[in-house]
């Protein structure tokens, strides 16, 4: 399933990210890569942008993008990860 | 003799590098652009011991590949400038993610000092690091530092003169990207350090890397050596070796690899305290970018943003208005000299006035703007109208110039920077002189009070200001599907903690910019009033120098307002119009104090209400003529200023020629079309 699927307030995991060029360039150099966990913040009070916690740090990203992201959903993470 | 030391500070946004610098250089320091570029670079000199140590802030960033121009300049400068000390500030409360940078940089080959920046926030989460450990790994200094609190600066300060000297070192680690992609880089470096020329310059894995990931910037430059050859038959052999273990995303396999590495330092060597769940910034966030509080919120901040700078500069504008006016007084009544006296009181003062009288908005508005962006609210801005700006092509962070617009197109046109497409610039760039700048203000304000009671007036101006806006979606729209096509920047933004800004960062930003306006309006603005006050006072005649509107009439000014009649008639302007919307193209607020003189009310701009009166009066003056001059003001070509500022922003004659045509050319059609409509139906 891709990140959307996620409602606010849930976990997940990255499984791969399968945007192209500049946004997948953008999206590894933030952390979002293979692996990392992820939990699902809120969306825009427009419904777009969308905001995550990924590594212990706020990351928002437009649903587009976010629809290019291949997840899993994870119960919590232990407390030395997200 | 003092030696130098060239200092090179790196690091995220957001990791209060820039207060880091702040602090460190205090006052001294100079604002200047790196080459090529529209980014500012800013550079400072602290003295220390025997050392003047010369700090230069590099752009912050997430990275160094050749995407984004924030990057590349940074890493040019780290590799071509070979700073003698690179300061890697991270945020020490966000240290995973900052530390991705860090790893990136431990590939260059430099001698960094990794500042662990905001160090007191670390403790008040009591999170444990070994730094000790820390060190090791990253095979780096690590220096605990808070710059809000001013701590640590000094031990920065003399890890940087004990690294230049070399008189502490710690062993560089490598970072392992597997037992697969190291052998490739192994073979590559190898292959590049049989050309000493390019190893006297650059790190051959670092290049070897940055081959892989298939940065072109880098693929550029190894090509102009021999060695090339090789190396592009060695990368052809790995790419196939790659494809036939399916391992095609060598890019996403870095990046993983830097992660677990990353994962693994922070797992060896910090101890987070259970952390709360939710934080004072998630608290926070769940009231200001809720959904349903969300948009009204940010509406509210802006028109906070608005009323602080207008309401505070108003008691300031005034006093220089005051004082201008003063010593116009004082000169007239010492030189007796005419037309000396003409343009060093009308000419120099009333133009170098011009330029100060808006300079307490300026500073004011970039004050409010520092701030909001040091506490965290302006990246929660674009979160939250990003869908709109989407809407019409742009970049969330298009709104933040788009709203300076209404205060000056000119630190408007400045605030394009932080775009970083072209096109979303340029788009910017473009619809900037339809968000109402506030020498419109007392233009529209005297218009509507001709022609509307004051109940309504209120309502009216909100219109205005509105129509504008509208106009901009309109044109942004339409280049975004026309001429400036493209994808915008991707939209993959952090939102940092809220934080309380230093008072020292928000005014040195502050200065910094109202410096920028200075040098880059002042002299347009003043050249341009004097150009006005020349076109406007001469010829002079003997017949017309008792008679201030015969002598405008005939004026260079007054032979133009003639000249473009003819252009002007269809939207009911006769050649007093032309003369007033031409001598505003030095400054729109000129509009009204030019129509004050064809009113013949003397000095006049003081009088608005009078000149009210004079208007309504006149026959020819209709509320059709009002309504169409009030959105000709609107939409028409900023000012002089603005376009010198737009074409050295945009550094292109054609896009400047282009800005000038559309907004003169929007002006009249909507001008025509809103003068026949209110005459078919007010009438």
């Amino acid at each position: 399933m891709d990140m959307l699927s996620l409602k606010n307030g849930e976990y997940g995991q990255i499984i791969a990210v399968n945007a192209k060029g500049e946004i997948r360039r953008r999206l590894l150099d933030m952390g979002v890569v293979k692996g990392a966990p992820f939990l699902m913040i809120r969306k825009a009070p427009l419904g777009d942008p969308i905001e995550i916690r990924i590594k212990r740090f706020n990351l928002s990203l437009r649903r587009e993008e976010a629809a290019q992201i291949l997840v899993e959903k994870r119960s919590e993470p232990e407390t030395n990860e997200s | 003799m003092k030696k130098d030391i060239v200092v090179a500070l790196i690091g995220n946004p957001n990791s209060g590098k820039t207060s880091l610098f702040n602090e460190l250089v205090g006052a001294h320091q100079k604002v200047g652009n790196w080459s090529g570029v529209t980014i500012e670079k800013f550079e400072g000199v602290v003295h220390y011991q025997d050392y003047v140590i010369h700090v230069i802030d590099l752009p912050g960033t997430y990275s160094l590949t050749a995407y984004s121009p924030e990057e590349v300049v940074a890493r040019n400068y780290i590799i071509e400038e070979k700073p003698d000390v690179v300061i890697d500030v991270i945020d020490g409360g966000n240290i995973e993610r900052n530390l991705y940078l860090t790893t990136q940089l431990m590939e260059l080959g430099t001698n960094m000092i990794v500042a662990l920046n905001m160090v007191d926030e670390v403790e008040k989460q009591k999170t444990t690091i070994d730094i000790k450990l820390l060190q090791k790994l990253l095979g780096s200094h690590i220096v605990p530092t808070s710059a809000t609190k001013r701590r640590g600066l000094d031990t920065l300060l003399e890890h940087v003169v004990r690294v230049f000297r070399g008189q502490i070192v710690i062993d560089k680690n490598k970072l392992s990207y597997g037992e697969k992609i190291d052998g490739y880089l192994e073979r590559l470096s190898d292959l590049m350090s049989g050309e000493p020329d390019l190893i006297a310059q650059y790190n051959p894995r670092w290049l070897a890397v940055k081959l892989l990931e298939n940065d072109k910037l880098v693929y550029d430059l190894v090509r102009h050596y021999p060695v090339f050859i090789k190396v592009e038959l060695a990368l052809l052999q790995i790419i196939g070796d790659m494809n036939k273990r399916g391992a095609d995303d060598i890019e996403g396999d870095l990046a993983e690899a830097r992660d677990a590495f990353i994962r693994g330092a922070i797992r060896e060597t910090v101890v987070f305290q259970k952390i709360k769940k939710i934080t004072f910034s998630d608290r926070l966030d769940s009231i200001l970018i809720n959904r349903v509080l969300g948009l009204p919120i940010f509406l509210f901040i802006m028109w906070l943003t608005f009323q602080f700078t207008f309401t505070c500069a108003a008691p300031i504008m005034k006093w220089i208005h005051v004082l201008f006016n003063g010593l116009g007084i004082l000169v007239s009544a010492i030189i007796v000299n005419d037309p000396l006296r003409s343009i060093i009181v009308d000419g120099v003062i009333s133009g170098v006035g011009g330029v100060l009288v808006f300079l307490p908005q300026i500073v004011l508005l970039f004050m409010a703007i520092s701030f909001l962006e040091g506490v965290g609210y302006m990246a929660r801005a674009a979160f939250v109208v990003d869908k709109v700006m989407h809407l019409v092509g742009l970049h969330g962070k298009s709104f933040l110039p788009m709203m300076t617009g209404f205060g000056c197109s000119i630190p408007a046109i400045m605030a394009t920077r932080t775009l970083k497409n072209k096109s979303d610039k340029l788009v910017t760039m473009m619809v900037i002189p339809f968000m109402s700048c506030s020498a419109k203000l007392p233009v529209h304000v005297l218009l509507i009070g001709v022609f509307f009671p004051k109940q309504i007036a209120g309502t009216v101006l909100f219109g205005v200001y509105l129509f504008g806006v509208l106009m901009a979606v309109i044109t942004a729209k339409l280049l975004k599907t026309t001429v400036l096509k493209g994808a915008s920047e991707p939209f993959v933004m952090e939102l940092p903690p809220y934080r309380i800004p230093t008072l020292r960062s928000t005014f040195m930003q502050a200065k910094n910019k109202a410096g920028g306006y200075i040098r880059r309006a002042g002299t347009v603005i003043l050249l341009a009033s004097l150009i006005v006050w020349f076109a406007s006072n001469y010829p002079q005649s003997s017949l017309t120098k008792n008679d201030k509107l015969l002598q405008l009439k005939n004026s260079y000014a007054g032979q133009i307002g003639q000249f473009i009649e003819p252009v002007i008639a269809p939207l009911g302007f006769d050649w007093r119009m032309g003369i007033a919307l031409t001598t505003g193209l030095a400054a729109k607020e000129v509009v009204v104090s030019t129509l004050g003189t064809i009113y013949s009310l003397g000095e006049s701009d003081d009088h608005s209400s009078d000149l009210a009166n004079k208007l309504r009066s006149d026959p020819h003056f209709n509320i059709a003529t009002g309504l169409s001059l009030l959105v000709f003001v609107l939409l028409y070509v900023p000012c002089l200023a603005a376009v010198a500022v737009f074409q050295r922003e945009s550094k292109s004659w054609k896009w400047t020629t282009f800005y000038v045509a559309y907004t003169m050319t929007t002006a009249w059609v909507v001008s025509f079309i809103v003068y026949h409509l209110a005459r078919m139906f007010l009438f």
